[in-house]
C-alpha cells in the first residue's frame, strides 16, 4: 500500500520558502517560482522524506478536525501528484 | 509598484571566452569588478528583503572571481535561489562541488554548437570538451543543469542536435536562445543574423520537442523578435520584475540599458536597493505606461508586451520612447525587415567579441 510505504521529498532543486514581500510560500525552481495556496504549502511544510503519504494526511485531518481523514487523503495525494508529475516531488505514487 | 523578483548579479565582465554574440557593453574593460564579496553579501540581503526571490550570478565569466564560493554562500544566505550562468571555462570538479555545497542550486551552462572544434572557433577559445565534463558534475553533485545554445546563423541549424544533447547529458531544461542584437550582437549583426527559413524550420523542431520531452526537459525557444512581427515582453516590462547589477556596481533595469547614455547610475553603495527600485530615476523611466504614445499607448496589447525592448528602441531610432520597432505597428519597423535581409544563406564570418577600447 503506497499510502502507508511511500515518504514523499521535495525534489533536491527546488525549495519551499516563505515570501514576506508578497505573503504566502512559494516553491522556487529553475526560473521560476510556484505561488502556493495556504493548504498546498501546510502538505508541503510535512513533506520530508520520513513521513509517509498517509502520515502527513493524518496529521493534517488531526490539526482541522476533518471528520474523513480518507477525503484529507485523497486531497493529499492528488496534490503530491500533481507536483511529482512537474518534478517538483519525488516518492509519490507507484514508483519510488 | 511591485517588489522585483530577481536579481542578475553581473560578477565580472572578464570572460576568457570571445563570442561574438555577446550582450555585454561592447565598454566592458572599462567597467571593473568593483564589488568585493562582502558588497555582493549586501545587495543579496537588501533584494530578499525587498522581495527577490532569485539570484542570477552572471557576467562575463563568475568563475574568474576566485571568491565566487563565498558570493554562493552569501546568496544562499539571504534565501535566494541561486543559478550560476557559466561558460564552464577551467572548470574543475572539486570546484564545482565545493559551489554546489555552498548553495548553487542550479547550473546553467553554455554550448556554442555540437561540434568541438568548431564550437571552439565560436567561443574564440578551447572549451567545449569542459562544458560537457561539467555536465555530468552538475547531474553528480545534485544540482539542477540547464543548457543554453545562443542561436545564429552559424549554429541554428543545429537545434535538433542541441535538444539531443540536452536529453543525453541529463539537463532539465534547454534554452534555444536566438541571439539579441545588444552588445556586440549589435554590432556583428549581419554576420549572426539567421535567415527568416532558418528560424521557421527550427522553431519547428524545438516545438515539437517541447511536447516530446514534456516532464523530463523544458525547451525553450526565445524567438528572434526581429522575425516574431510583435515585440517581445522584455524583461516583462522595465522595473517590474528584474533588477540588475552591473560588475561596478550599477543597479539598472536591465543590463542592456547601458545603451542609454544619460542615466542616473545609482549606485548600489551609495544609496539601499529598496530606494533605487522604487525611487530610483531609472527604474521609473519606463516604467508602466506612462511613457508610451502612439502606437503603444492605444495598443490593445500594450499591458502584456509593455511595448518591447526599451534598449532596442533607444538604439535603433534614438529614442527610447518609441516603439520596438521589431512590432510591426512601428513606424520604423522597415528598420527590421532591412536587417533581416542580411540574413543570407550563406555560411556566417566568424566574429568575435567586441572590445570597443581597442576598437575591436
Amino acid at each position: 500500500m503506497t499510502d502507508d510505504a511511500n515518504a514523499p521529498r521535495l525534489a533536491r532543486r527546488v525549495r519551499l520558502r516563505a515570501d514576506p514581500a508578497r505573503g504566502g510560500h512559494v516553491l522556487l525552481f529553475p526560473e521560476g517560482v510556484l505561488v502556493l495556496n495556504e493548504s498546498a504549502a501546510e502538505v508541503l511544510a510535512l513533506v520530508d522524506g520520513a513521513r509517509t503519504l498517509r502520515r502527513i494526511a493524518d496529521e493534517l485531518a488531526q490539526r482541522h478536525g476533518a471528520p474523513d481523514p480518507s477525503v484529507v487523503l485523497d486531497d493529499v495525494r492528488a496534490l503530491l501528484e500533481r507536483l511529482g508529475a512537474r518534478g517538483f516531488v519525488e516518492g509519490v505514487g507507484a514508483a519510488p | 509598484m511591485t517588489p522585483p523578483l530577481a536579481l542578475v548579479a553581473e560578477l565580472t565582465y572578464r570572460c576568457p571566452l570571445r563570442c561574438g554574440y555577446c550582450s555585454n557593453p561592447t565598454s566592458w574593460r572599462d567597467h571593473a569588478d568593483a564589488l568585493a564579496a562582502a558588497d555582493w553579501s549586501r545587495v543579496f540581503a537588501e533584494a530578499a528583503a525587498l522581495g527577490v526571490l532569485h539570484v542570477h550570478l552572471s557576467g562575463g565569466e563568475p568563475l574568474l572571481r576566485a571568491d565566487l564560493e563565498s558570493i554562493v554562500a552569501s546568496a544562499r544566505d539571504a534565501g535566494l535561489y541561486v543559478n550560476l550562468i557559466t561558460s564552464a571555462w577551467g572548470l574543475e570538479r572539486a570546484r564545482l562541488e565545493r559551489l554546489v555545497d555552498a548553495g548553487v542550486d542550479h547550473v546553467q551552462i553554455s554550448v556554442q554548437d555540437l561540434d568541438a572544434s568548431a564550437a571552439d572557433v565560436l567561443a574564440g577559445v578551447e572549451v567545449h570538451a569542459r562544458k560537457l565534463l561539467a555536465c555530468g558534475w552538475v547531474r553528480e553533485a545534485g544540482a539542477a543543469l540547464s543548457l543554453n545554445a545562443v542561436l545564429h546563423r552559424a549554429n541554428i541549424d543545429q537545434t535538433a542536435g542541441f535538444i539531443d544533447l540536452a536529453e543525453r547529458v541529463g539537463a532539465e531544461r534547454l534554452e534555444l536562445a536566438n541571439t539579441q542584437y545588444h552588445g556586440s550582437a549589435r554590432v556583428n549583426r549581419e554576420a549572426l543574423m539567421p535567415t527568416r527559413e532558418q528560424v521557421a524550420r527550427n522553431a519547428d523542431v524545438a516545438a515539437e520537442a517541447r511536447v516530446r520531452l514534456r516532464g523530463r526537459c523544458e525547451v525553450i525557444w526565445v524567438m528572434p523578435d526581429w522575425f516574431a512581427d510583435l515585440p517581445s515582453p522584455c524583461n516583462d516590462g522595465w522595473g517590474r520584475r528584474f533588477i540588475t547589477v552591473t560588475p561596478d556596481g550599477v543597479a539598472l533595469p536591465c543590463a542592456g540599458a547601458q545603451v542609454f547614455p544619460d542615466l542616473a547610475r545609482d549606485r548600489v553603495l551609495a544609496r539601499p536597493l529598496r530606494e533605487i527600485w522604487y525611487e530610483g530615476r531609472d527604474f521609473n523611466r519606463y516604467r508602466g505606461t506612462a511613457w508610451m504614445r502612439e502606437p503603444c499607448v492605444s495598443c490593445a496589447r500594450r499591458d502584456e508586451d509593455f511595448g518591447g525592448c526599451r534598449c532596442q528602441a533607444f538604439a535603433l531610432t534614438g529614442d527610447g520612447a518609441e516603439a520596438d520597432p521589431a512590432c510591426a505597428k512601428s513606424p520604423q519597423h522597415a528598420l527590421i525587415s532591412a536587417a533581416r535581409l542580411s540574413g543570407r544563406a550563406q555560411p556566417a564570418p566568424v566574429v568575435y567579441r567586441i572590445d570597443a577600447r581597442r576598437g575591436r
